[in-house]
Order: structure tokens, then sequence, then C-alpha cells
């Protein structure tokens, strides 16, 4: 073959812009530069989705990850996930050793002297004091070993139920909303079922934020079928809003009246389905009653759309077409997480949405059903699961149930009557406590309250008092606490351990170590042997040598009930990438649909009926007639605006990882604050401008961003930064029933600074 | 087929295949070179690409948003890094797959190879961020008619 000069130049031109199109790089056939030395499988250390991640070593260090194949977010891992590398490099913000707070100042110590002293004060607080004068204040983020093991060395060990943790702070409520409708706590579905729902009802979440993998997934689904409806329930126009179909902005709070509307429409409309709601629910009034049918449709006389209207700005129409495509779809899928839980009627706006599931039969089919999200990776696996909060003890037993704690003293080998009956001190009431200095000494593991408990400066106070102690367990020397704790010990991080996290969709999987902790760093659940050792507890209480014995005794614990995952062991979660429990035997393959005859391992095969909801006495699900209230904190004329925080996609809680990252950091340097274009035209307030937001609690200067995204009257900062800790301004008011405080709303004015 | 018009101005194949390959090169090298974009120091909020890209280069910045990788939030760090170099990958016009589309798109780009073998790089059949990938399938969605 011959050339022509015109086609050889040509041709050259043309395979110089491919190459300059394409990159000076190498391509994907050869090993990429830096490739690792091994690949250990582990899960994500952000939020509640779960993600497995392969974490890439070399050389003893991190160097890279990516998703895990195997696991269910099948290799896609967000943007926070990607950044893993260089949070757990970030090495000298670590804490490397351990601390004691001498004339304020925290000084190096010995560990020996650290645990000492960590010991001396909580035998000298319960010697003097009893043993409620002491606490634990755990974490979602905790491995499920940990929280296990600290909830039995209080519990059992020192008689104490002063459990808490900040999952308090951001599911109670759905466990709450779980445990009244269906008698059992954790989700009955699972993340299959967005594959197959035909509706998504999204409610209190932003989900493209706070859950990117499973909004991945949700964008996923309808683009594979746009005939896939979204409903987006929220005041603020988020960016989840981008794949809705409807996005419905109601006043903040006013959701509990939207969705008893939108039970009105479903009744009215003749679209409920009478033959699953006749079967498998009890109809119960706000006083625990059992009523009819009848006596539901007249308590929903008071929202009608119209009524619901005048209540949350919503136009009726709106109610009734969101309705009507929730009931007429195939397979509804409803969504929640802070926006419903993080409120003082949060386990009602739970109750309320579940109703919608009850009343229409979408429940225990592919796509169909009612799905809680949670805000931390381990929050459902580690705490919830395990009982570490002061009400409940494992495997979803209550405190106050004289049959449970006899069942788990039993397991346990504890002399009956060891487990105190009465339920401990809950979240607020704890730090209330221990601002009073009421409690004397407290065991601060893994999360960092002086920057998220609300109405903070209250607690910040009480933690300088001179007559409490405060240990903390913290991997980073910068998080907001350590400013407070008088004692600070260097927890071993998130891939310098082993452990257990299990996400929301009830799926446990094993986080293998890939690195040795640095410095004099421990795991924590070391740590916690250390100080039970020291404290006395009865070495038949806490026989654990490792954390795989603490793992096995859980499993063998969870076998007498219906969270029975006994055929998760060690060697198996080695293997797989997470399992869903129940998962009774080893050859069991988890569960996807609980309460489902044929699916749920609890239900013999031969039940009569399709489902069984196994929790409650007569095992039917109850539909709760919860009525529209108020917040705790309205808007009024002194404080005309309401003021609501949350995530934003580059950070995680309170900053301390994310900000370790200089991407994700510079995404996002400082809070701000969002305001809606008319408010900020009627404060002339200009995009960049400093605006000064008070409320009853504080005052704090942000600096604005004017959108569309929040609703006239509201304004939204985010709360990962400690330079500008917006729970300053929050409130503490909680729901009655899950003790969870109400983030989301509180009263607020704003002006320009 | 060559005409024999255009016989007077034919090349030996081996001659014309060296000068293709040398003008490729020198070509490469000055598109490489172009590739170094000088870029703006924004230390505190270099990562908030888009907010000046949407302005700089807004059709780069729009195809972007439009995108899949745009509707979930997969930002330009993830895959460009920084341009000081802090970011977890290096700062790249073209990123380099086997680092950067590896880490969500491993099995894909398996069962790719299983399937049909691979083009050495992803994207000469998936541009990074086309509407041609994605399709507008949210704002052209049947189900807002």
């Amino acid at each position: 073959m011959k050339l022509t000069r015109r086609e050889v130049l040509k041709s050259a031109a043309a395979a110089s812009a491919f190459m300059a199109l394409n990159g000076t790089l190498p391509d994907l056939a050869g090993a990429a530069p830096g490739e690792p030395d091994k690949w250990v499988k582990a899960v994500c250390r952000f939020c509640g989705t779960g993600c497995g991640v392969m974490i890439g070593v070399k050389n003893g260090k991190v160097v890279t990850v990516k998703g895990d194949p195997n696991n269910h977010n099948q290799g896609f891992i967000c943007l926070k996930g990607a950044e893993l590398p260089s949070i757990v490099n970030a090495t000298k913000s670590r804490v490397t050793r351990p601390y004691i707070r001498k004339n304020g100042q925290l000084e190096p110590a010995s560990w020996d002297e650290a645990m000492d002293l960590v010991v001396s004060k909580f035998k000298a607080a319960i010697k003097e004091h009893g043993p409620t004068s002491v606490a634990y204040y755990g974490s979602g983020q905790a491995l499920t070993e940990e929280s296990y093991l600290a909830n039995k060395i209080w519990k059992a060990g020192l008689r104490c139920n002063n459990v808490e943790g900040n999952p308090r702070l951001c599911m109670a409520s759905a466990v709450g909303g779980y445990y009244t409708s269906f008698g059992k706590d954790e989700p009955i579905g699972c993340y299959d079922d967005i594959d197959a729902a035909t509706c998504f009802f999204i409610i209190g979440a932003n989900m493209s934020e706070c859950h990117p993998i499973l909004f991945k997934r949700v964008a996923a689904r309808k683009q594979a079928d746009p005939n896939v409806k979204i409903i987006v329930v929220d005041p603020r126009k988020t960016n989840t809003a981008r794949i809705a179909d409807i996005h419905v902005s109601f006043k903040p709070g006013t959701d509990l009246a939207i969705l008893n509307a939108m039970a009105y429409v479903i009744i009215d409309e003749e679209l409920d389905n009478p033959r699953f709601y006749n079967k498998y629910v009890n109809f119960m009034t706000n006083d625990k009653k059992k009523v009819d049918f009848k006596a539901y449709q007249k308590f929903l006389q008071d929202y009608t759309p119209e009524k619901a209207e005048k209540i949350s700005g919503v136009p009726a129409d709106t109610i009734r077409k969101i309705a009507k495509i929730f009931a007429e779809s195939s397979a509804t899928m409803s969504l929640w997480t802070m926006g419903l839980n993080q409120r003082i009627r949060g386990v009602w706006a739970n109750n309320l949405t579940t109703n919608l599931h009850l009343l229409t039969g979408h429940l225990g089919k592919p796509g169909a059903t009612n799905f809680s999200l949670t805000g931390q990776p381990n929050a459902c696996g580690g705490v919830r699961d395990t009982g570490s909060l002061c009400h409940l003890l494992p495997a979803g037993r209550m405190i106050k149930k004289a049959k449970d704690r006899a069942a788990l003293e039993k397991q346990w080998g504890l002399k009956p009557g060891t487990i105190a009956p009465k339920p401990g001190l809950h979240t607020i009431a704890l730090w209330n406590a221990f601002s009073e200095g009421k409690i004397k000494a407290m065991f601060v593991l893994c999360t960092n309250p002086a920057q998220s408990l609300p109405n903070v400066n209250m607690y910040t106070e009480g933690m300088k008092r001179k007559d409490n102690f405060m240990v903390l367990s913290e991997p980073f020397m910068d998080a907001e606490t350590v400013k407070y704790c008088d004692v600070l010990l260097p927890a071993a991080f998130w891939c310098e351990k082993r452990g257990v996290y299990g996400c929301t969709e009830r799926r446990y999987s094993l986080l293998m170590q890939a690195i040795d902790p640095i410095g004099e760093c421990r795991p924590d659940v070391d740590i916690l042997l250390d100080f039970a050792k020291r404290m006395g507890v009865d070495p038949k209480v806490i026989p654990f040598k490792n954390v795989d014995d603490i793992w096995d005794e859980w499993r063998e614990v969870s076998s007498a009930t219906p969270y029975n995952f006994k055929g998760m062991t060690r060697a198996r979660q080695e293997k797989e990438s997470g399992i869903r429990w129940p998962c009774p035997t080893e050859d069991h393959p988890g569960t996807c649909h609980r309460y489902v005859r044929g699916e749920d391992p609890n239900i013999p095969k031969d039940y009569k009926n399709k489902m069984w909801f196994y929790g409650t006495k007569d095992g039917k699900a109850r539909l709760w007639m919860r009525p529209y209230a108020p917040a705790a904190e309205e808007p009024d004329a002194k404080y005309p605006m309401v003021l609501t925080t949350g995530r934003v996609i580059d950070h995680w809680h309170t900053g301390t990882m994310t900000m370790k990252s200089p991407v994700l950091r510079r995404s996002f340097p400082n809070a701000y604050v969002e305001v809606n274009i008319d408010d900020a035209k009627k404060h002339g307030i200009k995009n960049g401008d400093n605006v000064l937001l008070e409320t009853r609690r504080d005052k704090m200067i942000f600096q604005a961003k004017v959108s569309d995204v929040c609703r006239p009257g509201l304004v939204f900062v985010p709360w990962f930064d400690k330079n500008l800790i917006i729970n300053k301004l929050t409130l503490n008011a909680f729901d009655k029933g899950s003790k969870q405080p109400e983030y989301k709303i509180c009263a607020v004015r704003i002006k320009k600074a | 087929m060559i005409s024999s018009t255009r016989r007077e101005n034919m090349v030996p194949a081996k001659t014309g295949w060296i000068i293709l390959v040398v003008i490729s090169l020198v070509l490469w090298v000055s598109f490489s070179w172009a590739g170094q974009i000088k870029h703006l120091v924004a230390p505190d909020s270099a990562a908030d690409c888009y907010a000046c890209h949407k302005k700089a280069t807004p059709i780069i910045a729009e195809n972007w948003y439009e995108s899949k990788h745009g509707v979930i939030l997969v930002k330009c760090f993830v895959c460009h890094g920084q341009p000081d170099g802090q970011g977890s990958v290096p700062w790249a016009v073209s990123p380099d797959p086997r680092i950067v589309c590896t880490k969500c798109h491993d099995p894909a780009i398996k069962r790719m190879k299983a399937k049909f073998g691979l083009a050495p790089k992803c994207y000469t059949c998936h541009p990074f961020h086309q509407n041609s990938l994605h399709h507008r399938a949210y704002s052209k969605s049947q189900s807002k008619k």
C-alpha cells in the first residue's frame, strides 16, 4: 500500500488530534502508577448507605480506594468515599498518644496514667453516687463490636443503663416509627426495592447529597424506565428534586397534615386496598385505642386537601395528584431521613408515612416498601441492633420489660436481676444531667458532642465544670470536644482496626484491618476491654480476648430473637461483602423482605397468610391516627423565619474527617446561609453578603448564598463547620416518644450584617 | 485505490509511516504542552470548579451539569484532581482511566473487556461528560409530559 503526501498529512493530523483529545496517558491495558500491593475489603466510613470499598495498600500505606463490586453499591463510590485515602493519611492531625488535662491544658501521658485516672474517677463516682452517676455516650460510627461491648460493660458489668449515643440525634424517631407500627425496629425492605419500584416518595430527605449512591440507584431506575414517578417533598428544592416529576414545597413542620390529607384522598378516590388492611392492619387512635376503619375516616375529615392546603401552603390539587400517584403505582417505595426524624413529632411523621403503605398495601413485595434511610455507617447495626441506647437491650429487647431482661440475663449468664429495671437517661437528659454535675463521669467514644448537640452552648458550658469528668476516645486532635475533655485517648481510625458495620438495609459487612494503628493508637475494643478489666468487671461477664470473640457472642445472642444472624460467621463475612439479617444458618442467603412468607426465615413456610407482623401480639401492623401539631418553636413576630440545618455532599457530620481532604475542604471551606431570592430582596441581601442569624439561643454571622433552593421564610445552614457551629442556634426540644431533638425547625430572624 | 494521475506525488509506505509518526509526535508534544493549562489561583474555593467554569467554559460546564455525573454530583475534582496537585488524583485534563475511572467503573470495565475487549481509553467511546452519553434522561423524561 502506498499513500499520497496529502493522505500522510491528513492521517498524521487526525492521529495527533485524537491523541491530544485523549491525553498523553497510558491506556487501560497497563498497570496504574502506584498500583497497590493488596486490596483490603471494608465499608465506607461516611453515611448510612454503607457502600463496600476496597482499600488499596502499598508499603503499609493507604494509596487508593475503589468501590467493592460485590457489595450492594456494585463498585460505585461517591466523592467523599473517593477521598478516604487523603483522610486516612492526614496523620499530622491525629491524636497519637494519651493526654490528661492539667491546669486547663492537655498534657501527654502514658496509657497507664490515663487509664488509671479514668478508672479512679469512674470508681469514685460509683462509690459515692451509685452506678447511675456514670455514663457512656457512643456513636453510630463505632464498630458493632465496640458498641455491643460498651453496652455490656455498662448494663451488665457496672449495672448502669446510662448508655446512649449520637444515633439518638439522628434516627431515634425512625426506631419509634417502626416499633410503634410493626412492633420491631428496622426496615422491612432493602435496597433491591429501588430497582423494582415504579414510584418513589422521597420526603424529608436530600438523598442526592446525603446518600449519593442510593440517589444514583434511584436515578438509574428512572433512566431505565422514564415512566417511573419520583415525588420529592421538601421545603428546600435540593439537587434531589432535579430528578423529580413533582417537587412539593411546604411550610416546615406541616408534612403531618399533608400525609393525612394524602390518606384522605386515597380513601376518597377509592385507591385504598381493603384486602390488605382488613387482614393485616389495626387502626389505632393517638391514645392507643383500637378502632375501626370508619373512625379513621372520621379522623381524616380534618385533613381534606383544602384544609391541609391552609395548614401547609401546598395546593389541594397537588396533594390530590401525589396521593393518586402514590396509590396508583404498581410498587411505591417511600424514603425518608432527618427531615422526618429530627422533629418533636418525628415518630408521628414516621407513622403517617407508613400509614400510606398500610392503606394501599404497598408493602412486602418487590419495590413496595417504607424505607427509612439512616445517617451514620453503623447506627443501625451498631447501636439500634445491639440496643446501645438507654431504654434498649440487644436485638430489640426493652429494659422496661422484665421478660426481656430475664431472657438476656440468661443468655449473658448473669444472676437474675443484674440488669437494672429502670431505663437510663436519654441523650438530652444525660447531657443536661452532666451539665448540672449530676452525672459525674462520662465515657465519650467516636463522636463529637461539643459540635453536634443541639443548643450546644448549654452543654459546652457544662463540659467546662470542674466537678464532672469526661474521657474522650477520638482519632482527631482538632475535634471540638477535645477542647473540653479531661482525658483524651488516641483511638485507632477506621481501616486501622477490624469489625462490623451494619447499614440501613440490615446488611452487616466486615471491615478488614488494612494498616496498623499509628503512634500509640488502639482500637476502641482494646480500650474498652482495658477499661472493664481495670474497673474490676467480672471476667465471666467480659470474657473476650479480641474483637472476633465479641462478634461470636453477639451472633449467639441474636439467635434467640427474630434478628437471628447466627449464620454470619467470621469466615463467611471475610468471604462475602455483606449479608442482610435475618440469616439464621451458614447456608442462608440473608433476607430482603421481612414479614413475608417465603422470604423471612422467622415465618413458617406453610404459614396461612402471605405476611405476618410477628412483632405485635396479634400479628397485625398498626395504622396510627396522628394529628397535625405545630413545631416546638414556630416563627413569630420577633423571630419570623425558620432555620433548618443539614449536610452538603462534600462534608460529613462535624467535618473532623472531610475537612482533612484538601478538595472537600476547598469545596466548602465555611458554612454559609442559604436565603431565598425574595427574602434576600426584602432584607437587602446580595449573594456573598454577611448575614446575621439570631435565634433565642445565640447569634452568628454567615455568608449568604442567595438562591431558590429554600422556600421563602426558610433559611438553611450546613452544620459541618467547627468555626461556625450552627448548633449554638438550634433548639434542644425533643420528641416525647423518641427523645430525638428538633434540629430541623426553630425560629430565626435575619438581617444584613 | 490511488488514481494514476496522482502517482507522481506518491511516497513509499515506509517513508509515509515515518513522516506520519514524526508529525504526530511534533503535534502531540505541542498539544500536550498546550494541555498544561494555566489555572487561576483560587486557594479557598479551588474545588468549586463549576462556579467559575460555568462562566469560563460554559459548554463544558453545562455538559457536565446535564450528564449523569452532574446529576449525581460527581464533581470535577473527583476525576480531574486539583490545579495545585492537592487532589487525591493527579491534576489532568484527560484523567488516567486506570486511576480515576476504575474507582467506580472497574466492574463495568471488566465486563466490557470480557465481552468486547477494551479501547485504550474509556472516553474514546464514552466522552466523560457529554449529553450524548446520558441523553438528558431527566430533563426529557416522558413522565413529565
